[in-house]
């Protein structure tokens, strides 16, 4: 083995030491039981040089050791002495100037044939740089997440530090295989350290990379980036590969996240572009809604007007017929009458569907009003239909207009009728209907009354029952309809704050339900339907007509005069207040229109009563847009006569309102 | 860390690694006496981990199966010797050791007692080191050659609640040029280990009360 030294004895040596960066050697006699040092290691140490060849005791070896390395190196050096061959440690010392420096000793045991130990030699070198520049390196390291390896070419092993192995989730190593660290990549992923002894270093190629990895320990799934260079080894033909690894699990999240994102940007841009368009599909209908409302408002007002006028004047002339007058005439009267009244009933239509009529609601009793209408259905359903009318007595009591109620389950009736061509069964049935929080949608939670009429007719496909509500959509042939029906009874509904349901499976039938909502009224309140006499007026009481339509007015005064009141006219709200200041005699009650140029009925209302408080109004109207109705429904103490009225409804209404005058006069 | 690791204190685990490299130092002698070629063993860490972890680390690193010197020892402190190899280092070995004059078929032939054989020379050198060292004396079985798995040579099965622990040194061969790893492991359960503990201290107070 290594030959016995005599240190310090060669200054060549002693200087080839020197420059390999040696700090001092030792030579252990363990026979002796003496230690032997160069000049240097006795300067480290602060020894006095002794008598030549004499040496040290042993125990100085220990002596400028940091009293905390100090066991850790008697261990090291036990080992050796016991019979271990090699000595490589690390330990501070502290210097005679009291600096630490940091030592690398490695040294060699001498052993006799019998292999016990009888030397130990070494020699130290001063790391203290090296220590520091390790110790920067390790923080920089650990701080930043940051494993480092090195592989030499040909190699199955890899040099790696703590951190790679926290950060693959391996069991801390300075030595890998690179099988060991490969492994950790998932399935069908490069490898993090590639095995290039066939292909060289292209195979390492290129030197930044990202790993899709399962951490051994917790099996968590991480992106582990390698970032390296390729060092030329000297002392092989081969290269070594040197380089770090980091967890970039974080940022490449995000960076999926975003791409992610940016794939599916067009379908959320079509996703966005659909709501919009479904959007303004709703607005287009809803302006569409509010253009045909808006016309056929204007339309019912001067339709109406029109009306009025030539169904009070066939009226009138009816009346005045001799019983003895041709019959044919009469006959030709009627036929013109029944023209008319159909006219009236379209616009009003029109007006329900665009949900502009005046509704004028009552206290309700949905039973009694259903057994009224029993006879009308009959008349109006063939006999290959059966009709089944029912209506428990304990129904709630609603609060809608009693007449349009009528209008819209007579058309429901007629619409079931017409899906019956061969006969079947018509069912009308109300009942109490609780609706808790989870109700169809639109349907506020809440008490209702529902009104089901269901038949067991053709029934109507999906795409049919989806346009049913739309205005002038029909499925009866041209003529047959006018497409208003349902919508009428939609737009009903809804302004009477209720629902509309409809149910319909193709050669089944078809059940449509009107939940219209509870009200808070008893039975007591309803108001029995006013007999149809003619009730007559005196001459004793006056009427004020106001009228912009000349042939109206003309028609108005004339019925009125018929009817035996004492009436003034005026064409316009202004001329009506002259009247009305000028006048000496006490007016009874104020016939006025509504929607007139310059001053609308309301505004003439207003200061007419100004001038005499306790007069009665009763307002006249085809349409009174919104002069006199709060959300469609007239106001409280608001008495409306729709036009076309006939001489009948206008002698009704008049007589009504000065009999209630009457009332309230005698009362007080 | 796991309790395992708290087992031993550096100092102590510093002092066992010396001893198991004079055993190994001792072997390395031995071995080329034996085959009078260049051997240097090294052991350059020691580590307490449970079976569990042991079977795990030898997983993580070598691809099954392993081979292993097996040999059974009882004495102040009682447990399992193992030398174990990746099987595709036996052969290197047994090729190593035997010198390279000998056909693929009859290093296949002797390899099994070759392999026993270096294994002996190796534990027992280690074990023998390691009673001395401490004073005390240890019995030993004679070596068994055992093919497995991590798993299988560790012992861990899942219903085995018993998790003992295992001394865990990673040793480098370097026989004729060769680069050829391995592991030493020492199954002891608790009360041995600590019985081997206490002799540690023993050793410690000795070396570092000569000179301390």
């Amino acid at each position: 083995m290594a030959e016995p030294f005599e240190p310090g004895s060669d200054d060549g040596l002693r200087a080839a030491l020197a420059a390999a960066g040696a700090s001092g050697t030792w030579d252990w006699d363990v026979r002796r039981g003496r230690l032997h040092v160069d000049e240097r290691f006795a300067e480290l140490y602060g020894l006095r040089a002794g008598p030549a060849g004499e040496g040290h005791p042993t125990a100085t070896f220990f002596s400028a050791i940091h009293p905390e390395d100090r066991p850790r190196m008697q261990i090291a050096v036990a080992g050796i002495l016991g019979g271990a061959e090699l000595f490589s440690k690390e330990f501070r010392i502290i210097a005679p100037d009291g600096s630490v420096l940091w030592m690398h000793g490695r040294g060699q045991g001498h052993f006799d044939a019998e292999d016990r130990t009888v030397r130990f030699t070494g020699l130290l070198v001063d790391v203290t740089e090296r220590k520091r520049t390790e110790e920067r390196l390790r923080v920089a390291q650990s701080a930043g997440g940051i494993g480092t390896f090195e592989y030499i070419d040909g190699f199955a092993t890899a040099s790696v530090s703590t951190e790679f192995c926290r950060l693959l989730g391996l069991h801390p190593a300075r030595v890998l295989p690179v099988r060991t660290i490969n492994g950790v990549v998932c399935e069908g992923g490069a490898p993090i350290i590639p095995e290039g002894d066939h292909q060289g270093v292209t195979a390492i190629q290129p030197f930044a990379g990202e790993f899709r990895v399962i951490r051994s320990d917790d099996g968590a799934e991480r992106w582990i980036a390698r970032r390296g260079e390729i060092v030329r080894d000297s002392e092989t033909s081969g290269y070594r590969f040197i380089g770090v690894i980091y967890d970039v699990t974080e940022a490449r999240h995000t960076q999926e996240r975003l791409s992610l994102l940016n794939e599916t940007l067009e379908t959320r841009v079509q996703e966005e572009i659909a709501e919009r368009r479904q959007a303004e599909d709703a607005l287009r209908q809803a302006q569409k809604m509010e253009a045909v409302g808006q016309l056929t408002g204007g339309i019912a007002h001067d339709f109406n007007n029109l009306l009025t006028i030539i169904i009070g004047n066939i009226d009138t002339v009816t009346r005045r017929l001799d019983t003895g007058a041709d019959p044919r005439a009469k006959r030709s009267l009627e036929n013109a009458l029944k023209g008319a009244e159909r006219a009236a009933a379209l616009t009003a239509r029109l007006l329900a569907f665009s949900r502009r009529q005046p509704l004028d609601p009552r206290p309700t009793d949905v039973a009694r009003l259903l057994a009224g209408m029993s006879d009308l259905l009959s008349r109006s359903i063939t006999e290959a239909i059966a009709i089944r009318i029912v209506a428990p007595g304990d129904l709630w009591r609603i609060e809608v207009d009693p007449h349009q109620l009528e209008n819209a389950i007579v058309n429901l009736a007629v619409n079931a009728r017409d899906a019956m061509p061969a006969g079947g069964e018509l069912t009308i049935e109300a009942s109490n209907l609780r609706i808790d929080v989870e109700g169809p949608p639109g349907v506020q939670p809440g008490h209702y009354v529902a009104i089901c009429i269901t038949d067991t007719g053709s029934g109507m496909s999906p795409e049919t029952l989806a346009q049913v509500f739309d205005p002038f959509f029909t499925t009866k042939e041209v003529g047959k309809g006018t497409g208003l029906g349902l919508s009428m009874v939609y737009g009903f509904a809804k302004q009477s704050e209720g629902h509309v349901q409809i149910d319909s499976t193709p050669d089944v039938g078809t059940k449509v339900s009107l939940l219209l909502p509870r009200s808070a009224g008893t039975a007591s309140d309803i108001v029995a339907a006013a007999d149809e006499a003619i009730d007559s007026g005196s001459h004793s009481e006056t009427i004020l007509v106001v009228e912009d339509d000349d042939d109206v007015r003309a028609y108005t005064v004339e019925t009125m005069r018929e009817l035996g009141y004492r009436v003034i006219e005026a064409a316009s709200g202004a001329i009506a207040l002259q009247l009305l200041q000028q006048h000496d005699r006490p007016i009874h009650l104020l016939v006025t229109d509504v929607v007139m140029p310059g001053m609308s009925g309301s505004e003439l209302a207003s200061a007419a009563r100004a001038v005499q408080p306790d007069l009665r109004v009763l307002f006249t109207s085809g349409y009174p847009r919104d002069a006199i109705t709060r959300d469609g429904r007239l106001e409280a103490g608001v008495d409306l006569l729709a036009k076309p009225f006939t001489y009948q409804s206008l002698a009704a209404k008049v007589r009504e309102l000065l009999d209630r005058r009457s009332v309230a006069e005698a009362q007080t | 860390m796991s309790p395992a690791a708290v087992m031993l204190t550096e100092l102590e685990s510093d002092a066992l690694t010396e001893i198991v490299n004079i055993g190994v130092g001792r072997a390395a002698s031995s071995l080329r006496k034996m085959i009078g070629d260049q051997v240097s063993l090294s052991v350059p860490a020691i580590e307490v981990v449970s079976q569990r972890r042991a079977a795990r680390l030898i997983s993580e690193r070598e691809i099954p199966p392993l081979v292993a010197i097996r040999q059974d020892f009882s004495g102040p402190f009682s447990g399992r010797a193992l030398l174990i190899f990746p099987e595709e280092n036996s052969l290197e070995l047994v090729r190593a050791v035997t010198g390279d004059e000998l056909s693929v078929q009859e290093v296949l032939d002797i390899e099994h007692e070759a392999l026993a054989e270096t294994g002996n020379i190796i534990l027992n050198s280690c074990l023998a080191t390691m009673a001395n060292m401490l004073q005390r004396s240890l019995t030993m079985t004679i070596p068994e050659v055992v093919r497995g798995d991590g798993a299988s040579l560790f012992e861990v099965w899942d219903d085995n609640d018993v998790d003992g622990l295992v001394l865990f040194l990673y040793i480098d061969f370097a026989v004729r040029k060769r680069d050829i790893r391995g592991y030493i492991a020492m199954l002891m359960d608790l009360p041995a280990l600590e019985a081997l503990r206490v002799l540690l201290e023993e050793f410690i107070a000795r070396v570092v009360g000569d000179h301390g």
